[in-house]
């Protein structure tokens, strides 16, 4: 009987010569991706786990039946009707934004696994798309359970399907690094980027956040989820290798460009969930600290083993991870009906606690919330829409997300003007990528372009029930109904009584 | 003597971003709208997380513009980004 060594690469790794018709026929640059190398280049490709079909299935077979044991033991209505109430909304945002576009992440290693330039890439990206498949359907099933007591998790399948702006942006990502791109874009950008310099770690975060506060199911799902990750993923820096040998200021380009885009979606998803919808007393550390201990150190050291630069706007990013996601959180939570989920007000202790993990920019962020605690303070509890904002936000033309890049003392927007018409930047890294790829970008109507040319409605009220598709049983709300105890207003009303 | 709206004219949508604020906005204004109005309006917009100041500033271009003077005097058009800097802090 042949040993394992001996067999396994006639089964992942099997290339041959074309007699009828020419290899880039075959695969044609527009869709295999550049730089176009004959076979020749990349037939050293490999990558460290050399699965085999059948070890594959056995191996996921056993994970599945894992992850199913789990949810008959705690992932019922009743074990998450025992979460705190701000974690449950974390699993709302967790649950909309990650099965539908690891649904897309399926179409992407599919095309690799047909347009990969050697066979045991497309061998590996054709285990990512079954991997993608089933990160799919695990949280659609333990999410729709949830249904029947809580219409919010109607968005687990819902939200890609509408024109919410989070949907919107969210979208304006996962179509081009997902479904759109060619294989050494996905590779670099989803496999490289997005899945060694962020999920793969965020999921590890994630699932000790998750057993800390007693959410097992989640656990479980993210750490199954992860161990696929760690594996796919292994695609990237196997196909950078080559591509930094034939054009490394190509491969400099896709990292810069896609560590930005994907860091402005993680840090708003990982970020609420790290710093505002983690319960206080569970809290382990702060977004930022996980990010620098997590994230930056491994990539950065990842891209020197590969002979890449860290980004040109570093201290950008290092800056950001200081305002960013407070930013957005404190602009979202005043327009919070436009979301499928809950929010919560940080009280003194919670303020307290960011203060110190965020020493630098905190009063900037702290007068927000004080204003929004005055709101409370002059509101009836309840009065939902006395302390949410009524005017159209502005979105950015290149990630979709709010303006909230900069600090509060000078937003860091540019207009930026191509071919007559305007268009509204974020920050300096998007407007860097929207002019770079200006005929990628330009034509894409954003939601105020859209409300501008009355396809959307201008009304605050409206955009959120007739385009983002919510309704009074889904949009959010504060998760207390603004009856903070810390209020003076609850305060006063009690001593009435 | 403070200025008021003026309903006349075309509607300039602008992108507006009020210090202290978390978010740009998008305020609709007039084009014979007083300078003034466009900051009232927007610290009216941004109210729920800035306190909205007495005395302030809008910049544009890089120009800081007479409060008295209208929109299109003041070279404000569709989509530009108008800032709102208070003076009250």
């Amino acid at each position: 009987m042949l040993r394992r060594e001996e067999w396994l690469d006639l089964c992942r790794k099997l290339d041959w010569d074309y007699s009828y018709v020419a290899e880039r026929d075959v695969f044609p640059e527009a869709v295999s991706g550049h730089p176009w190398l004959p076979h020749e280049q990349w037939k050293a490709w490999d990558e460290p786990f050399r699965t085999s079909y059948a070890e594959y299935v056995t191996s996921q077979h056993a994970k599945d039946d894992s992850v199913y044991a789990v949810r008959d033991a705690v992932g019922r209505t009743e074990h998450f009707q025992r979460l705190a109430p701000e974690w449950r909304s974390s699993l709302k945002l967790h649950g909309a934004t990650l099965p539908l576009a690891e649904f897309a992440a399926v179409v992407g290693n599919l095309r690799a696994a047909r347009f990969g330039r050697d066979s045991a890439w497309r061998t590996t990206a054709t285990f990512g798309a079954l991997d993608e498949l089933r990160h799919t359907q695990i949280p659609l099933l333990i999410f729709h359970e949830l249904v029947r007591s809580d219409p919010q998790f109607d968005w687990t399948h819902k939200f890609y399907h509408t024109n919410n702006w989070i949907a919107v942006a969210a979208r304006h990502l996962f179509d081009e690094i997902l479904l759109t791109a060619n294989p050494i874009e996905f590779a670099i950008a989803t496999n490289f980027v997005f899945e060694t310099g962020f999920t793969n770690l965020q999921f590890v975060g994630l699932a000790a956040m998750a057993n800390v506060v007693g959410d097992h199911m989640f656990e479980k799902m993210i750490t199954s989820i992860q161990t696929d990750e760690a594996r796919h993923a292994q695609i990237g820096p196997s196909v950078l290798k080559i591509v930094m040998e034939h054009d490394p200021e190509y491969a400099q380009y896709l990292s810069e460009k896609w560590f930005w885009r994907s860091w402005l979606l993680i840090s708003i998803v990982t970020g609420f969930s790290m710093d505002y919808l983690t319960p206080l007393s569970r809290r382990r550390y702060s977004f930022k600290e996980f990010i620098e201990e997590w994230v930056l150190e491994q990539y950065v050291a990842g891209l020197e083993e590969i002979g890449l630069r860290k980004p040109w706007y570093w201290d950008t990013l290092l800056q950001e991870m200081d305002l960013y996601h407070h930013m957005v959180y404190a602009s979202a939570y005043t327009y919070r009906a436009t979301a499928w989920f809950d929010f919560v007000v940080p009280g003194p202790e919670e303020r307290h606690w960011l203060r110190a993990k965020y020493p630098q920019h905190w009063d900037e962020i702290d007068a927000i919330w004080e204003q929004i605690s005055s709101r409370w303070e002059e509101s009836d509890p309840g009065a939902e829409w006395s302390v949410h904002g009524a005017t159209p936000v502005g979105f950015c033309a290149l990630c979709q997300l709010v303006l909230c890049n900069g600090t509060p003392s000078h937003n860091s927007a540019v207009v930026v003007s191509q071919n007559g018409r305007k268009h509204i930047l974020c920050s300096e890294p998007c407007a860097w990528i929207f002019r770079r790829e200006a005929e990628r970008y330009a034509e894409h109507q954003d939601i105020v372009h859209r409300i501008l040319a009355g396809a959307a409605p201008a009304n605050v009220l409206e955009l959120t029930r007739k385009y983002f598709g919510l309704t009074r049983e889904t949009w959010g709300r504060d998760a207390c109904g603004g009856r903070y105890p810390w209020l003076q207003r609850i305060k006063r009303l009690e001593r009435v009584g | 003597m403070s200025a008021s709206a003026d309903s006349s004219g075309n509607l300039v949508p602008i992108y507006g971003f009020l210090s202290g604020d978390s978010l740009g906005l998008v305020v609709l204004v007039h084009e014979n709208d007083a300078v003034e109005i466009v900051g009232r309006r927007l610290q009216q917009a941004a109210n729920v997380r800035v306190a909205s100041a007495r005395h302030f500033e809008v910049h544009h271009g890089g120009r800081v513009l007479d409060l008295r003077r209208t929109v299109a005097e003041a070279g404000i058009a569709p989509l530009d980004r108008v800032d709102v800097v208070r003076k009250d802090e």
